[in-house]
């Protein structure tokens, strides 16, 4: 045991140890995202199957049809009709078309600013008090009145409004239903489930007057077909919450059974219109719910239920079929027969996953690794670089000598006689160490922490100036931004020695690049437990950050090549900074409205719907490349 | 360095008052963090236990308040702080400062480089007074506590206050700031038999005269034991019931309360049969203190250390701990500046604390909000986190002992030791 001890001490003094951290890095990188394109093949991902006993979906007939087909027509007449109504009109009328059901109704109004425009409406709500319920409890049915696209959602509403009349005629309800009518999607929903948890702000967002239990889930519809109707095709399953959270896979599982084992409908996600269960589109599948979690916002009015735990998704039609209203009303009432019969919160399946088709999932288990190895390999390299930091400059390092050796420099023979030597024993064999190796310098740590801290600090102000700019300047601000901070680290790295007097020497660069490294590790493996997606995304594109040029000694000089190289990097690092990647992503995506909308969207989620992307992006990545710029410009200037 | 003080003392506190002024819900927020707030040390508790004794009714009838009875007259003389906070939050940065200054009054005696009977020979290499406070006052740690309004605050002021005297030969203020320490939260007894030495140390170093040390102990002990029988007494007349007693002491004793917190005690006693709890609640216990005198009698001659160590140790072992205990025991660790040359894992049990003080908060969330989590998780966590204190205050003993080691054999200076 000790010699083997002692064998990996003399281990530790290897210089061979201290050039594989670079390639231990890559491996982990490359590992982490070969790992992330083998998850849509069979033996990684998995069937999707109900875990919760009590949900029994598809298990009970379903009535809806007959003439409740003929109220649901009448309903979707007064829906048209309001269709161009003013605000309190058309609330009024959607209440009294809920009391006629006997349901007890209230309204709600909210109002928010952000992003300099308001958004202001009203929701209307009714609750059904279940015969055998005892209020403890509740489900939600959902109809935004303009769904995401904003377009009027004219016979979902009128579906839940006949839902809602047939339901109330059903004995066996043993928890309440809330029928909610929101003003549009992302809004609206978000002030109502605020209200309902009383964690809302009453200075923009009224109090709800009526109340029931702890929601046990919601369903949205978003059905937005005129008054002639519209035969679908299929259902598309939106289940994206806010911040990346998911819902309880057992709901998903039990809508896409309910709906393609029992009624027939193919069900979709992710905007997969045509999914042939092939590698590429599961691959796609999952690509496409991995940025839509990572970038955390509202996909529909379901997402802002989420952050409470409360299970939700909506339910959207798509394509022209020969599925009609009464197939999604009876879906629905399947739904809502299944949620009726849990005993408790929905718990047993996951809510950690990956889709890659409706019936096709990859859990947190087997994809994890790949987020965590990727914020594995900052951690790696930010080791490797702590070491390095603690070995004293030696001739060798020194990057001038590589092509032009000065006549004064020693020649090996001679060096190794101005070297003494430390013998270690290891086993039966001596070995005799130089003793440049075994000492560890004294680190400096007061300029690279200081630094490194007021970077990341700077970081609070793009946060600050893009939640705080009104609409029609965001863009110019985000394009005078991303102009004006793509030098600013090597006008930085050029001030800086004239600040301080002297060069930061290369030690202290290496500790900066360390504690950065092992800052974005640090926050990216935190984060991957919260939002993989985000995580992932953020550590594929800061990789380069790791394998920045090491800083050059004080006081040497470049060589040409080494200057070529290091312009090569500054150029690669300002092409993936956080500003530039945003941009470019946003034209990539053919994002409607551009970059304005993007930064709309940002801004209104973080303060209405408690979005933290941009948190992460301007504090953690944001920070990470400016040091990353900053130590390339440094070996420059 | 007389002059960057006030500077310092100027900063922390501007720090604080801003973050109490800007944020004017951070306060409660950071109270509500498990990481913060223990069953008895939480702001939002002694609120309630104020309520109850203005309202003349017995603070400790709810069971929710387990802190010490002299807290409610000294709080009740401040303003209501859920209207009017600028009083109490005053007080909490005074504490911070009034903290910070005892510990440059250590730094400042210079014992933790040169005691009586030991003398480092990395003497020369130690952080000025004024970093070692800027340490304690700038660590996050303290800075969320004295936010959060914690009453551990308190306690951490009386215990540094403890280390001063003991180190600048003072046993009067010695004895009164440790039997208050001790009175508000039983375990900083545990850092008698240390500081007592020191302070004996100190003594002989001071005046030069050598008391005899059975007198000097004994007068000591008997001190701290009628000043905390004076306390105990002025308690019963205030709360007019011995009823407090069980509350107090009782709590940390037979932890009735297991609010998850960072500790080690929570999970454990959720987890084990009741027959076997009053068993285990003995082990725990004995285990704790049994570091007392292991580590007075190993490192006699730098009792300072020992007491340092100790304050560790409470932070890992302690029933209820918090950030609070972390954030005494890291601002007390740059006092051995001179050691951490010696030091084997430093970059290992920083990152280790970063890491756990990181995903302590994703994993409490997972576990509480999101529901996509469970109990284990944060309990894991918690594990990370106090192995990480443990690797420092092991690699800190372990640097410590090599230096005195290094004394007795001047051959192996920079040496691999190896053990055998």
């Amino acid at each position: 045991m000790a010699s083997l001890s002692t064998a990996i001490l003399s281990l530790r003094r290897d210089r061979r140890i201290l050039k594989l951290p670079p390639y231990l890095s890559v491996v982990l990188i490359v590992v982490g995202v070969v790992w992330l394109f083998m998850l849509p093949l069979n033996e990684y991902s998995r069937q999707t199957y109900v875990s919760e006993n009590a949900l029994l979906p598809g298990q009970v007939h379903t009535y809806f049809g007959g003439s409740e087909h003929n109220v649901f027509r009448a309903y979707r007449q007064e829906v048209a009709a309001l269709a161009e109504a003013p605000v309190d009109e058309r609330v009024q009328r959607l209440e009294e078309i809920f009391r006629s059901s006997g349901l007890k109704v209230a309204t709600q109004s909210f109002e928010y600013k952000a992003a300099g425009t308001t958004v202001q409406g009203k929701n209307v709500y009714a609750l059904l008090q279940g015969p055998r319920a005892d209020a403890t409890e509740a489900i939600v049915l959902i109809g935004a009145w303009r769904n995401m696209d904003n377009v009027l959602n004219q016979s979902g509403v009128a579906l839940v409004l006949t839902l809602a009349r047939y339901f109330k005629r059903w004995s066996l309800w043993s928890k309440d239903i809330i029928f909610v009518i929101t003003e549009d999607s992302v809004a609206g929903p978000q002030a109502w489930v605020d209200a309902y948890h009383d964690s809302h702000d009453p200075q923009f967002v009224s109090s709800l007057p009526i109340k029931s239990g702890a929601l046990q889930g919601a369903v949205a519809l978003d059905y937005p077909a005129g008054i002639w109707g519209h035969r679908f095709d299929k259902l598309h399953v939106v289940y994206d919450g806010i911040n990346g959270q998911l819902p309880n896979l057992d709901l998903f599982n039990t809508a896409v059974s309910i709906a393609s084992g029992q009624m027939g409908i193919g069900c979709t996600l992710q905007r997969m219109w045509d999914h042939n269960d092939s590698y590429k589109e599961r691959l796609q599948t999952m690509l496409r719910g991995m940025l839509n979690q990572g970038l955390g916002h509202a996909t529909g009015p379901h997402s802002g239920f989420i952050p409470y735990h409360v299970d939700a998704i909506t339910l959207q039609t798509v394509g022209d079929g020969w599925h009609d209203e009464m197939s999604l009303g009876r879906t629905v009432e399947g739904l809502f027969r299944s949620l009726n019969n849990l005993l408790e919160h929905l718990h047993q399946s996951f809510f950690l996953y990956l889709l890659l088709h409706a019936n096709r999932f990859v859990s947190i288990g087997t994809y994890l690794p790949s987020a965590m190895l990727i914020a594995g390999s900052f951690t790696v390299m930010s080791i490797a670089l702590w070491i390095k930091s603690g070995r004293p400059p030696t001739n060798s390092d020194a990057p001038s000598s590589e092509k032009a050796p000065k006549p004064s420099q020693p020649t090996k023979s001679s060096k190794l006689k101005n070297q003494t030597f430390t013998a270690v024993k290891s086993g039966s064999a001596t070995v005799l160490i130089p003793d440049a190796l075994l000492t560890i310098t004294e680190r400096h740590m007061f300029f690279p922490l200081a630094s490194l801290t007021a970077i990341s600090f700077l970081g609070l102000v793009p946060f600050y100036l893009f939640n705080r700019t009104p609409l029609p300047l965001l863009a110019p601000a985000y394009q005078i931004f991303t102009i004006a901070t793509l030098p600013a680290p090597h006008i930085l790295a050029f001030l800086t020695p004239r600040l301080l007097h002297r060069r930061p020497t290369s030690q202290e660069l290496t500790l900066l690049h360390c504690f950065s490294l092992l800052l974005l590790g640090m926050y990216l493996s935190a984060l991957a437990t919260l939002n993989f997606s985000l995580s992932t995304l953020i550590g594929v594109l800061s990789t380069p950050f790791s394998f920045i040029p090491s800083a050059r000694a004080p006081g040497a000089t470049l060589s040409r090549r080494e200057k070529a190289r290091a312009l090569v990097w500054s150029v690669l690092i300002a092409l993936l900074s956080p500003t530039n990647v945003i941009w470019a992503a946003t034209v990539a995506l053919e994002v409607d409205g551009g970059l304005g909308e993007v930064l709309r969207r940002a801004s209104f989620g973080w303060w209405v719907n408690g979005l933290w992307t941009s948190v992460v992006v301007w504090l953690i990545w944001w920070p990470a490349w400016f040091v990353a710029s900053f130590i390339v410009g440094s070996g420059i200037w | 360095m007389e002059n960057h003080k006030p500077l310092l003392f100027g900063a922390a506190a501007a720090v604080r008052f801003l973050l109490f002024t800007v944020f004017p819900s951070l306060p409660s927020v950071l109270t509500g963090r498990v990481e913060v707030s223990t069953p008895v040390s939480s702001f939002k508790r002694l609120q309630e236990g104020l309520f109850l004794y203005t309202h003349n009714v017995s603070p400790y009838d709810g069971g929710v308040f387990h802190q010490a009875p002299l807290l409610l007259p000294l709080f009740s003389l401040l303003p209501d702080p859920s209207r009017y906070p600028l009083l109490t939050n005053l007080l909490y940065i005074a504490l911070d400062l009034l903290s910070a200054q005892a510990l440059m009054k250590v730094a400042e005696t210079g014992v933790s480089v040169s005691s009586l009977r030991y003398t480092s020979p990395r003497q020369s290499s130690r952080y000025s007074s004024a970093a070692i406070a800027a340490g304690f006052l700038f660590n996050p740690f303290t800075i969320a506590i004295c936010i959060g309004r914690s009453t551990s605050v308190i306690t951490n002021f009386f215990i540094l206050q403890a280390f001063a005297s003991a180190a600048t030969a003072r046993p009067l203020t010695f004895i009164l700031a440790l039997s208050a320490a001790a009175y508000l939260s039983l375990y900083p007894a545990l850092l008698f038999p240390p500081l007592a030495i020191l302070l004996y140390d100190q003594h002989i170093r001071r005046s030069g005269t050598t008391p005899s040390q059975g007198a000097y102990t004994a007068s000591l002990a008997g001190g701290v034991s009628s000043a905390i029988a004076a306390l105990l007494g002025l308690s019963r007349l205030i709360t007019g019931s011995w009823q407090f007693v069980a509350s107090t002491y009782g709590t940390p004793l037979l932890l009735p309360d297991l609010t998850p917190n960072v500790g080690l005690w929570w999970y454990f006693f959720i987890e084990i049969f009741d027959s076997f709890r009053e068993f285990f609640l003995g082990v725990f216990w004995l285990h704790m203190g049994s570091y007392v005198a292991a580590l007075t009698i190993r490192l006699r001659k730098q009792p300072l250390f020992a007491a340092v160590a100790m304050t560790g140790i409470i932070a890992i072992f302690q029933p209820y701990p918090s950030i609070a205990d972390s954030a005494l025991f890291l601002g007390v660790v740059p006092l051995y500046r001179h050691v951490f040359p010696l030091m084997r894992y430093p970059f290992l049990a920083t990152a280790t604390l970063m890491y756990a003080t990181l995903l302590g908060p994703a994993f409490y969330h997972l576990w509480i909000y999101a529901g996509s989590g469970n109990a284990n998780f944060f309990y894991a966590i918690t594990l990370v986190w106090s192995l990480a204190l443990v690797i420092v205050v092991a690699d800190l003993i372990y640097a410590v002992v090599r230096d005195e080691w290094e004394v007795e054999r001047p051959d192996m200076k920079g040496k691999e030791a190896r053990q055998i």
